[in-house]
């Protein structure tokens, strides 16, 4: 299951984007060896400033397990500001009906092996399908996504082969990199849909995320301390408030889980 | 922040307002705004088919500034529909008083991330019914985005500085394809020659009708044979 998150609900879903940076971290620099920066374990960039919309997957237990970063081409975007040796100094594609996926990812350890529900591959096929629809309903006509060469693999066997790549697939780091064409046509997510089983709609109405949240995290004192955890984040001017405050928030996710396996 | 009208300065005017009632026009809309922030200078412009007393009152209440199309819009990279901000007090507040005035709350706000980080919102409201709508909104979404960015484009290169910093970035391989277009080639053929599918080709090719403000193929090679880019065919 997806939920979809951008600037206009991200208050809503901190824990939630919390969870995704946590991800990102453990798949792009320790599982992939990526050359990402990450603070106190979260991999954030200078992209997850500009207001991007997240494609977030959910397992049945509404934990994390997968997230696709979404920007739009005409302005500020990986392929134009920072993966310039894929294009080989060559300017971006810049087109209105053109969006870019970044930090492409999954769960490889909580996730299960195999194709049923809650499984590496499903979670993977209902990613690409999310980012698809969610970009074929914007009136999107097609995503370019950087990937590595894995990730090109993963598409190609899902019934998802690029049409298309732009550029050339460059060192980066450790790993290469190369930035790979998808249509946003119902032709393309009925073929995704089809391979992984896929039937219905896959994202999830806020309320019942939200809903579920709070079942999983009870007490309003919880979320108060999380709020004002937040509101420190947010007023954070220098990286070093910055990372205090998200040394304090993880110091208070801590303990209050410490309490409740206490309580349970 | 102050909100300048250009719809009423001289020059502005004819060419923006023109532009939005034509889509109206054309989409079957009943009204169309465009606003926008200079990168360089901050200053906002803006521009709109409402009617003269809504914009009047707009402007001397200052709702701009607390207009949830505009301000919560920002930060989507997707169409917004107003039905999604809905719920927010601001919605209540701006839209009680455009009912005063007749004007209809259903509608759509397309925001513009330009390269310099600046952002361009593109409303439309219709008067049809909620389930028209959902049709009606399903059928121009992409015509939207791309009239959207148009107009952003050229309101801001009307700025004689953004102007020069937007001198079109049109990468090799679309120089490569608009020069194989100049010689009259299909683009299925260019594929062929170039080892890459027609969808690719028609990619680039897009891409290169937006980096030259170009409505159609044709246009754009015209622009890019005077640019100097590409030789006439």
């Amino acid at each position: 299951m997806l939920i979809l998150v951008d600037g206009i609900n991200k208050s809503k879903f901190t824990t939630i984007l919390d969870d995704m940076y946590k991800l990102r971290a453990r798949v792009f620099q320790d599982r992939m060896g990526w050359d990402v920066r990450v603070t106190n374990g979260r991999e954030i960039d200078e992209f997850d400033e500009l207001d991007p919309a997240y494609v977030i997957c959910l397992d049945d237990e509404y934990e994390v397990v997968g997230c696709a970063r979404l920007l739009q081409t005409t302005g500020p975007h990986m392929l134009s500001d920072v993966f310039y040796d894929i294009l080989d100094g060559e300017p971006p594609l810049r087109s209105a009906l053109i969006w870019e996926s970044t930090r492409f990812c999954v769960d490889r350890d909580r996730l299960a092996k195999g194709t049923a529900r809650n499984s590496v591959s499903y979670a993977t096929c209902e990613l690409m399908a999310g980012i698809l629809e969610y970009g074929k309903n914007s009136g999107i006509s097609d995503i370019i996504t950087v990937i590595d060469p894995v990730m090109d693999r993963v598409l190609k066997r899902s019934d998802n082969a690029p049409y298309g790549y732009v550029g050339k697939t460059a060192q980066m780091g450790k790993v290469k990199a190369l930035a790979a064409l998808c249509d946003c046509t119902d032709e393309r997510i009925n073929k995704v849909r089809a391979f992984a089983g896929i039937e219905g709609e896959i994202f999830l109405d806020e309320e019942i995320v939200i809903a579920a949240e709070q079942a999983r995290n009870p007490g309003i004192m919880e979320s108060e301390l999380h709020s004002y955890c937040d509101e420190q984040l947010l007023c954070a001017t220098t990286e070093r408030e910055r990372s205090d405050a998200l040394a304090l928030k993880d110091a208070i996710t801590e303990m209050l889980r410490a309490r409740r396996m206490s309580d349970a | 922040m102050e909100l300048i009208d250009l719809a009423a300065t001289p020059e502005g005017r004819h060419d923006f307002v023109d532009y939005l009632s034509k889509i109206c026009n054309t989409l079957d809309l009943d009204y169309a705004s465009y606003a926008s922030a200079n990168p360089v200078s901050g200053k906002v412009v803006a521009f709109t088919t409402y009617p003269d007393a809504w914009r009047d009152h707009y402007m001397q209440k200052n709702l701009h500034l607390s207009d949830p199309t505009l301000r919560s819009a920002a930060r989507s990279i997707a169409p917004v529909d107003w039905s999604r901000l809905e719920q927010t007090k601001a919605f209540g507040n701006v839209f009680s008083q455009a009912h005063d005035f007749g004007l209809p709350d259903i509608g759509m706000t397309v925001p513009i991330r330009g390269p310099y980080g600046e952002i361009g919102l593109f409303s439309v409201t219709s008067r049809t019914a909620p389930q028209k709508w959902a049709k009606l909104k399903k059928h121009i979404i992409a015509d939207l985005q791309l009239s959207a960015v148009y107009m952003h484009d050229r309101v801001m290169k009307s700025d004689h500085l953004l102007d020069i910093l937007r001198y079109p970035a049109l990468s090799a391989r679309e120089i490569e394809i608009l020069q194989w277009v100049a010689v009259g080639k299909s683009q299925q053929d260019i594929g062929d020659i170039l080892s890459i599918s027609p969808r690719t080709v028609e990619v680039h090719l897009r891409s290169s009708r937006e980096k030259l403000s170009a409505l159609t193929t044709s246009q754009a090679v015209g622009r890019a044979v005077s640019m100097g880019l590409i030789y006439p065919g």
